[in-house]
């Protein structure tokens, strides 16, 4: 999203400046010469068409929907723009660390993966929360599930990350379902 | 040069600020959705149903317009020359590449010292990948010329410890850095990617 956001800015301060400059040339041009035809773009077409439409017409509300929609995707997108980077502790002063939640995810996964009877997991993680799922067939949840909180935990702790996030661990076992 | 104020820009350092951009996209987002609900309500007839029966452009404005012709056309102008002026910096400074400044490390007037970002860069990250679980290194300088910092991308094979790492950096690279800048404070941010540089074929 941060990439999209910075693209999007980028064009919104081009079309912030073009429509600007628009605004100038146009009024500047109906000033110097009054009854000549619009420089640029049709607008006393558009003053004629808004001086006859209502603002309770369809096309009038549809425009403000589509407009209020826009702007509160735009608001969404911003909003969810943030750095996602897990941040470590600093091991000295004026050195900051952070690590990616892919990474973070990675270490987990590879801990759980290399455990007894884990046939395989999926790990997804942020700096709040880490989820793993894990498939196994000689065990069931029950005896699994505890063994690899305690593993991930272990593993988590060991890293020197600033907040502790929470964990959860899914164990899917055909066991379960006989 | 404070404890903090190494901190906070150790801390800046870490990636490329993208506050303006959010910013702006954000009071855009908000003067759309607020131009537009306003508009709906209007239409709606919440402000009074002769309200919403009359033109968008309605002719009373239109002419109270025409009556002070000078000031609307001065201050339109006015605003369309601010709303070009403020787009285009937008627009270039969301362009515009982050910053590589060179260090100037002594800056006395006869024997000024400037190492280039470049220089810098080359011969820390040579100097990161002896670290032992270190795949990759790539440094690069951020910041601003008063307020240089340095920003390690270190990729770490599967497997290795990154407590280590985490506690080596310092006490290795970053020491080694320092001593060979002469410098004792050097704001830096380092990024941990954990097993991305080389993946194994199945075989």
């Amino acid at each position: 999203m941060r990439v999209v956001v910075r693209i999007l800015s980028c064009l919104l301060g081009l079309a912030l400046a073009v429509a600007g400059g628009l605004a100038v040339l146009e009024i500047a041009w109906a000033w110097a010469r009054p009854g000549d035809p619009a420089l640029l773009i049709d607008w006393p077409r558009w003053r004629d068409e808004l001086g006859s439409l209502p603002w309770n017409s369809t096309a009038m509300r549809v425009t403000a929907g589509v407009l209020a929609g826009v702007g509160l995707l735009l608001l969404l997108m911003a909003a969810t723009a943030r750095r996602k980077e897990v941040r470590l502790n600093d091991p000295a002063e004026g050195v900051s660390v952070t690590t990616s939640p892919r990474s973070l995810a990675r270490i987990v996964g590879f801990q759980v993966r290399s455990a007894d009877n884990v046939r395989a997991a999926s790990v997804t993680a942020s700096a709040r929360k880490i989820r793993v799922r894990a498939t196994t067939r000689l065990e069931t949840e029950a005896q699994l599930q505890p063994r690899l909180m305690e593993l991930v935990q272990e593993t988590v702790d060991a890293l020197p990350l600033v907040r502790r996030p929470k964990i959860s661990v899914v164990v899917d076992s055909p066991r379960d379902r006989r | 040069m404070t404890r903090s104020d190494d901190e906070s820009r150790s801390a800046s350092a870490l990636a490329r600020s993208y506050r303006g951009e959010r910013v702006l996209t954000s009071v855009i987002g908000l003067v759309a959705l607020l131009v537009g609900v306003a508009a709906l309500v209007v239409g709606a007839g919440w402000l009074g149903t002769y309200r919403a029966a009359r033109p968008v452009l309605d002719p009373m404005a239109v002419d109270w317009l025409v009556r002070q012709a000078l000031t609307a056309r001065i201050a339109a102008i006015l605003l369309g020359l601010a709303m070009l002026v403020l787009g285009l910096m937008w627009f270039f400074r969301s362009l515009r590449p982050e910053a590589r400044p060179d260090l100037a490390l002594d800056s006395t007037i006869g024997k000024g010292l400037t190492v280039t970002a470049g220089a810098i860069s080359a011969a820390i990250a040579a100097d990161a990948e002896q670290v032992d679980g270190v795949s990759r290194a790539r440094v690069r300088a951020v910041g601003d010329r008063e307020h240089p910092a340095l920003r390690l991308s270190l990729w770490l094979r599967d497997g290795s410890d990154v407590k280590t790492i985490w506690r080596e950096i310092d006490s290795t690279v970053l020491r080694r850095a320092r001593e060979s800048l002469g410098v004792e404070h050097l704001p830096t941010a380092v990024r941990l990617e954990l097993g991305a540089a080389e993946r194994q074929r199945v075989r």
